[in-house]
């Protein structure tokens, strides 16, 4: 293990551990350490799954693609792919932890699972997902569990055929699984005709474009710091650079004809999310449009392509901005409370009913119309603890098992 | 028998009893209020939103029939009590406050930490706390208890705990308005039901097609 | 403890409902007999603060202590039910609050610094009787002046201050006064402290006018009468602001501030001129047929009339009557002050009289003299002084003549000002003419304070060899006026009211305090007031859930007890205890009217029964058994008990006044020489300042522009002190419920126009300042607030106010017309908060 890399393990799982304390802190102080309210329930943590979720879906989609449509330049990055949506999709299900006010109850999830829930639905596919990944990464693997790692594989006649029969057969299932928990995480706000900037049957397709152009990316990143920018993988980071380029279109086209729909109603509710989000978070917008725009074109010359710090520098910008584009989920959704009423005699006036906060903060408003929420340093401290956890596993399988291995192709 | 409430916007005067006997009968802490009454336009109560215009608006849980929050639930910890209103089994809710982005009505309060704590906030003589002092199941689930436990998320039970032994719900109970009635909807007889038809009853954003059991009578207009 | 049964068969009639709906969960609870338990732990107290209010609550006891309150409703009409409020439903939270009084203590470091030493009783008691009887030495007792507030709310425990005050020969001020709470048109027009329909009456007015007075937020537990009177006949609010009684009513007349007057006497011309008054009851009720001498302005006597002198001398009245002259037919005859017979007399006129020493003078009658007065209130003019519209008036008017009963209810924000009594001597007018006086939903009320007793309390407030020195309270801010002690007043001794809020007029109070200028203070209350944390000696006392005591308000007529539901909390006793140890201590004779032989509930369970048993016909038949199973209707001359001012006199045709207590008679009949209702005041004062008739006067000419002629550009905006939903004057103000339901801040109310002026924007903190004081507030701007008025409502304790008390503002005006008479909170100088100018401005954060 190179010293590099023994120092990013190091670090990811210190981050790690560090983040599980202060999840310990929180689960005995309670959610009150967040800076969350009963106005804007939901925050970071649950950016943050729209977030990771987005991640995984990538990989698999890529790796799949590479089975079902034959890709083949891609498949040096199969495994990668493979592993980088097993590492998100469960950093997707731990940020979901912290979010939980009683996680020790999870179990009643499986005692009595509602199944009208798209939270129950999330679940499932969530872990079919991460199931999935898993089986497959494995597959991919199998002809390389050899020597020390021998005891691990299955035995089989021949593994090489066994595992592109399988991999080829899993494929489209994969992509159904990568697809499946992109709609269903959508649809857990777009279901909610409580809040208009959720409200919305374009979320779900939104949600598979910018999975795709930022799963893609993720690999693109791991593949390009794994294997370098050399010209052996040119071809694959093109086509990389296309797709994510071209998914990253479509999710602005289904991102700007939400926002012009919204905005065309114009009734009392939409006015204001538009003003929140073309008002109060004018700069997080532009940047959830200008980065990942920008970041896909330049991955689209092949200049950048080549040089690792413009590669980095460009898949950060578009990650960003997806991260951006899920942070975004929630101001406009909470900022402004959803119920409004036009007051009898006070006609052409939109006005939202003040909620408690829930936090007794002596001297403050109890009641608040609007409430501007930033993560607390908690939050902030145990979101960066997942997404390291993310790279810990990664960094460790790509230690210890033979995701990079000599390929033959 | 389905409960139903109904709030004459001409009778109440907009006193916030009803808030302060909920959130005291309820054993709510500070920052908590299920039951909130508004002069709606108006940033700050019983200031007219303009020159002339004020009535008063109390809200709650509309206890709705086609209950977003009870359907988004990943754990059937919100369900409908048999005579319809919208409960939360105290012992099962998750905390995933799904519910709360589901609820169009903004009545749902979430617990940030445990009861005690923010009851310290107050800063009562040796540890007080007010509320009704004993914990009530109803159909065997755990919808009221004096001090929430950490995590869950709560709500206006229609007065769980008094209604199953027959007594009228706090808020009706202390409304100097009279302004709150409560009573059977599928009963086309009953005083609410009578009230709804004859006055014009309106429910809150029934546009969201939640169908509330709480309806509003409209206040009647006036001469400036 | 006892059982409550009407809980009890509440429990199961509701149980029997709730089975007709067919509850299909329904259970009495898990183990009936644990919820019999449970029931049993109800117990009914009544919630006693300075609030008209005085609601029955039920307690929910808990392990000893209150784990809910709810409304009693066990009023015998329904009507009354549920009465209770947001304030008396948040009670716990000062009983168990942070600010609750556990021991006594002695002041330890400067007077307002909050430094204290936890003390026993035995060392407090002994300390202050020991500083009590020093002073009584040096200065003489009445140096010592003690006050009450509110005496409805505790006719026991004040009751022991008060004996205590005569005993000791002390001064004593009087609340009504005090807190401005007394409209002085009351004594001047109708000879009694005050009267008021009982509010299940509104519903039988089929016009109400209310001047000035938020019913809904301050007499809330009774604004569904007001509603329903609505919903039966019209309800009209003038009022210069938008408030929440307003949203409520009919109809909105916005009135500029203090120009009620103009407002009244251009209805009354309205009414006059189109002949919409009850002749038969101004000749026979009132003081309009009665002959006013052209020349003296005095109201002519029959001793002075030639033709009438014999027949005068022959006859015997009381002191306070005289017989006066009214035309009848051709004859002029004597007016029996005695008797309300049907007079017959000449409403209108101007005769000759040969008096006496033969000299011919000119007199009219008071109608014509009023009538002249009325010339000059012209429909244009009145709406030129008011703001309101003339067509709108002139409707009001004539829809409140045409639509009998008519009920008036004159607030008093509206009469605290310098000027008070004139609007209601003008207000007074549309009922009285009318004859919509002593008749069921009709008349003239005013709500305020709880300061109305109801039955005579001799027995126990005013012992053997009682003597108290009544001084007004503005004459001791002041410091100086007929009865101020020589030496001055040299130590306060006070319970039931936080006067360093809510009287420290120009801070006098602190000033004083600080000097050393007051040697000892000493208060008792049940939580840390401002007025304790100035004080030498706290007393912690019981609040109205620990201890008995009897309780009445205006807005009802029950009686109710005050019932321990819970032991006295840490080391609290009675006032009645409190009382009785510091009398021992002072003299040990005094002790024995105090029933030294018995517990603290013991004694004051006795001194109810005492006070039944002597209270006169009101108490007449009521026992303490009766009160403790639910609150008992007090006896009143009105069919069914009701409360119906003045119907005795109108209806058995009695001469008026009746009985104000706990004053004589003879008293405040002064006021009415004349047995009937009086407009024309003929002593030299009320004629030197044009006032024998109710007249206009403008505001602040004779105070503020007075004092300070610079004061009309310097402060622009009149300075309204109303009261509080969230508070009962500073009871309250550190409820952390109602607290958070304003946001944790004060508030200043203004027009946006005013703001916008200044610079100020919704929220931002401004302060409020003048000469005298200044204060600070967060801005609210209410497009319903009209121009020129800062409102802010009252009651907050300085220490939310960045210490700067909002009295720091105000000024004790007198009028010189009410120190004529002298009769404690009857005939009295009154305080009159609104009169008070001020500025506002943004403050640099
Ligand atoms: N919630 C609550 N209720 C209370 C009390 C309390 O502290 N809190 N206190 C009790 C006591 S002791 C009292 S004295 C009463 C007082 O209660 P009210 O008599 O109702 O007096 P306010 O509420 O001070 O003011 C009533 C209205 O008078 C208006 N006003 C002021 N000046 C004028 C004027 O010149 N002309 C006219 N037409 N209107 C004017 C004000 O705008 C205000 O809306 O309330 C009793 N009830
Ligand atoms: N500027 C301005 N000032 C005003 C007014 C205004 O309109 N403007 N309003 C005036 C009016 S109308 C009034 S009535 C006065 C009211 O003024 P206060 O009569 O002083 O009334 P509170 O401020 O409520 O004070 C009552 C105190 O008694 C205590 N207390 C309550 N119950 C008990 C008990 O059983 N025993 C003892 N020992 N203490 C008890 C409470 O804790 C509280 O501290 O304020 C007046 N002040
Ligand atoms: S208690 Fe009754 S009158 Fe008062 S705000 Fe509530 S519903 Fe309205
Ligand atoms: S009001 Fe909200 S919480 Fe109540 S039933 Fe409807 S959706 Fe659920
Ligand atoms: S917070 Fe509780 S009640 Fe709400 S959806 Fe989650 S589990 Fe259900
Ligand atoms: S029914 Fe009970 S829980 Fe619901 S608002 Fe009324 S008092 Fe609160
Ligand atoms: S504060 Fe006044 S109105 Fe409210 S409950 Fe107490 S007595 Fe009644
Ligand atoms: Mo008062």
């Amino acid at each position: 293990m190179s010293g590099k890399m023994k120092c990013s393990l190091w670090g990811s799982g210190a981050l790690f551990l560090v983040a599980l304390a202060a999840w310990l802190y929180q689960l005995r102080q309670g959610l009150i350490l967040t800076n969350m309210v009963n106005s804007f329930s939901w925050g970071l943590y649950i950016s943050g799954l729209a977030f990771f979720v987005g991640n995984a879906a990538g990989g698999l989609v890529l790796t799949s693609s590479i089975y079902l449509f034959g890709v083949k330049q891609l498949k040096p990055l199969a495994k990668l792919g493979a592993l980088t949506a097993f590492a998100n999709v469960t950093a997707a299900m731990l940020i979901v932890l912290p979010d939980i006010g009683k996680p020790f109850r999870l179990y009643n999830l499986l005692l009595h699972p509602n199944l009208m829930s798209p939270l129950v639905w999330d679940v499932i596919v969530l872990n079919l997902y991460a199931l999935a990944s898993a089986i497959y990464l494995y597959i991919l693997m199998l002809p390389e569990l050899t020597g020390r790692l021998g005891w691990l594989a299955v035995k089989v006649e021949n593994a090489h055929d066994f595992s592109e029969k399988w991999a080829k057969r899993i494929a489209p299932v994969a992509l159904l699984f990568a697809i499946g928990i992109h709609v269903v995480t959508a649809w857990i706000f777009s279901t909610q005709g409580g809040r208009d900037w959720w409200f919305s049957p374009a979320m779900a397709p939104d949600f598979v474009s910018v999975a795709i152009a930022v799963g893609a990316t993720v690999v693109l990143l791991a593949g390009a710091l794994a294997y370098g920018t050399g010209k052996k993988y040119e071809e694959a980071y093109r086509t990389l650079g296309l797709i994510i380029f071209i998914a990253t279109c479509v999710h602005l086209f289904l991102m700007m004809n939400d926002l012009v729909i919204h905005a065309w109603y114009g009734n009392g509710e939409t006015h204001r999310i538009m003003e929140i989000a073309w008002g109060d978070f004018a700069g997080f917008h532009v940047f959830e449009v200008a980065a990942p725009l920008l970041g896909a074109g330049l991955l689209m010359l092949p200049v950048v392509r080549r040089s690792m710090p413009l590669l980095a520098l460009s898949s950060g910008l578009l990650i960003a901005g997806v991260f951006v584009h899920r942070f975004l989920i929630m101001p406009a959704a909470y900022n402004n409370i959803p119920m409004t009423i036009t007051p009898f005699g006070l006609p052409n006036t939109h006005w939202s009913l003040p909620i408690a906060s829930g936090r007794f903060f002596p001297g403050l408003d109890t009641f608040l119309d609007q409430y501007n929420y930033s993560p607390s340093l908690v939050e902030v401290v145990i979101l960066l603890g997942i997404m390291a956890y993310a790279v810990f596993l990664i960094l460790l399988a790509v230690a210890k098992l033979p995701i990079l291995a000599k390929e033959k192709a | 028998m389905k409960m139903g409430m109904v709030i004459d916007l001409e009778k109440c005067i907009g006193c916030r009893s009803c808030m302060v006997a909920c959130k005291q009968h309820n054993a709510q802490p500070p920052g908590t209020w299920w039951n909130r009454v508004f002069t709606p336009g108006s940033h700050r109560h019983l200031t007219p939103p303009a020159k002339g215009v004020e009535y008063f608006l109390p809200v709650h849980c509309q206890h709705c029939e086609n209950a977003p929050c009870e359907k988004v639930c990943p754990v059937g910890a919100t369900f409908h009590a048999g005579d319809g209103a919208v409960l939360i089994d105290f012992d099962r809710c998750i905390g995933c406050r799904y519910c709360m982005a589901a609820c169009p009505y903004g009545v749902r309060q979430f617990n940030w930490q445990e009861p005690e704590r923010t009851h310290e906030r107050s800063e009562y003589q040796e540890k007080y706390h007010y509320g009704y002092p004993r914990e009530h199941h109803h159909d065997g689930r755990l919808v009221y208890t004096p001090l929430r436990p950490k995590g869950v998320v709560e709500k206006c039970t229609f007065c769980a705990q008094y209604r199953d032994k027959g007594e009228l719900p706090a808020c009706v109970r202390a409304c100097p308005g009279k302004a709150r009635f409560v009573g059977d909807l599928d009963d086309p007889d009953s005083e609410v039901s009578t009230m709804i038809k004859a006055r014009d009853a309106f429910t809150l954003l029934p546009e969201k097609g939640t169908k509330p059991t709480v309806f509003y009578l409209p206040p009647k207009a006036r001469e400036v | 403890m006892r059982i409550d049964r009407r809980e009890f068969l509440r429990g199961a009639a509701g149980a029997g409902c709730a089975l007709a709906f067919g509850l299909k969960f329904f259970h009495f609870s898990d183990d009936p007999a644990a919820y019999a338990a449970e029931m049993e732990q109800l117990v009914r107290s009544t919630c006693s603060p300075n609030c008209t209010g005085a609601c029955g609550f039920k307690a929910r006891i808990t392990d000893g202590r209150i784990s809910t309150l709810i409304q009693a409703a066990d009023y015998p009409e329904d009507s009354y039910n549920p009465r209770g409020c947001l304030r008396g439903l948040s009670m716990m939270d000062l009983i168990y609050g942070k600010d609750r009084l556990k021991y006594p203590l002695i002041r330890t470091g400067a007077r307002g610094s909050g430094e204290f030493r936890r003390a026993t009783w035995e060392e407090a008691l002994d300390y202050a009787a020991g500083r009590l009887k020093e002073i009584s030495g040096k200065y003489g007792p009445e140096a010592i002046a003690s006050t009450i507030q509110v005496p409805g709310t505790g006719y026991v425990q004040k009751g022991a201050l008060v004996a205590l005050t005569g005993l000791a020969h002390w001064t004593m001020h009087h609340g009504y006064d005090q807190n401005g709470d007394l409209p002085m048109f009351w004594p001047m027009t109708f000879g009694v402290q005050s009267e008021e329909l009982e509010s299940l009456e509104w519903i039988n007015a089929r016009t109400t006018l209310i001047f000035g007075s938020n019913v809904i937020q301050t007499r809330l537990p009774d604004a569904h009468h007001l509603l329903e009177a609505k919903r039966r006949g019209r309800v009209v609010v003038i009022d210069p602001d938008f408030c929440s009684t307003a949203a409520k009513a009919d109809e909105w007349l916005p009135i500029k501030a203090d120009t009620d007057a103009a407002l009244g006497l251009g209805m009354a011309k309205i009414i006059i001129d189109r002949k919409l008054y009850d002749a038969a009851f101004l000749q026979d009720f009132t003081d309009f047929p009665i002959l006013v001498r052209r020349d003296t302005g005095k109201r002519l006597l029959a001793g002075e009339v030639l033709a009438l002198a014999a027949d005068a001398r022959a006859r015997t009245i009381p002191d306070y009557r005289r017989l006066f002259v009214v035309r009848r037919g051709h004859d002029f005859q004597i007016l029996d002050p005695e008797k309300l017979n049907p007079t017959l007399a000449e409403l209108e006129g101007e005769y000759e009289v040969t008096l006496s020493d033969g000299k011919v003078v000119t007199v009219e009658t008071v109608f014509t003299a009023l009538q002249k007065t009325l010339a000059e209130y012209t429909l244009d003019k009145v709406a030129a002084i008011t703001g309101c519209d003339a067509a709108r008036i002139e409707r009001v008017a004539v829809d409140a003549a045409s639509n009998g009963p008519l009920h008036i209810i004159y607030g008093a924000s509206n009469y605290q000002w310098y000027n008070g009594d004139l609007k209601g001597r003008a207000l007074s007018l549309l009922p009285v003419l009318t004859g919509s006086i002593g008749k069921s939903g009709a008349g003239i009320s005013t709500y305020a304070g709880q300061y109305r007793i109801r039955f005579n309390v001799k027995s126990w407030w005013f012992p053997e060899g009682s003597k108290i020195n009544w001084v007004p309270y503005l004459h001791f801010l002041q410091g100086k006026g007929p009865r101020y002690p020589e030496h001055g007043i040299k130590a306060m001794v006070g319970g039931w009211g936080n006067p360093f809020d809510q009287h420290n007029m120009n801070n006098t109070l602190k000033e004083r305090a600080t000097s050393g200028e007051l040697e000892f203070i000493l208060t008792t209350d049940f939580q840390m007031s401002t007025s304790c944390m100035w004080s030498d000696v706290v007393l912690p006392a019981p609040s109205w859930y620990e201890k008995y005591d009897l309780t009445a308000t205006i807005l009802h007529p029950y009686l109710q007890l005050q019932q321990p539901a819970i032991k006295p909390l840490f080391e609290s006793k009675s006032e009645l205890w409190i009382f009785r140890e510091l009398a021992k201590r002072l003299n040990p004779e005094f002790e024995s009217h105090f029933f030294p032989q018995l517990d603290e509930n013991e004694a004051a369970l006795k001194v109810i029964e005492l006070l039944l048993e002597t209270g006169g016909q009101e108490t007449a038949g009521i026992t303490l058994e009766m009160l403790k199973k639910g609150p008992v209707r007090l006896h009143s001359p009105a069919p069914g008990d009701r409360q119906v001012p003045f119907y005795e006199q109108v209806q058995h045709r009695v001469p008026f006044p009746p009985p104000s207590y706990p004053a004589p008679l003879k008293a405040t009949a002064q006021f009415l020489r004349s047995g009937r209702i009086e407009f024309y005041k003929d002593e030299d004062l009320f004629l030197k300042e044009g006032e024998q008739l109710p007249v206009h006067k403008e505001t602040y000419v004779e105070t503020e522009y007075k004092v300070n002629p610079a004061a009309r550009d310097k402060y622009r905006l009149r300075y309204v002190t109303k009261n509080s939903l969230y508070r009962v004057h500073s009871t309250h103000s550190n409820n952390t419920i109602l607290l958070e339901l304003q946001d944790n801040k004060a508030k200043v109310f203004l027009n946006p126009g005013d703001a916008g002026e200044r610079g100020i924007a919704n929220g931002d903190l401004v302060r409020i300042y003048n000469d005298r004081g200044k204060t600070r507030a967060y801005a609210v701007l209410d497009p319903g607030c009209s121009a020129g008025t800062a409102i802010f409502e009252e009651g907050w304790w300085s220490r939310y106010l960045g210490d700067e008390s909002y009295n720091s503002l105000t000024y004790p005006w007198i009028k010189p017309l009410h120190e004529i008479y002298f009769v404690p909170g009857m005939w009295s100088p009154t305080t009159v908060w609104n009169e008070c100018l001020v500025d506002v401005r943004r403050m640099k954060a």
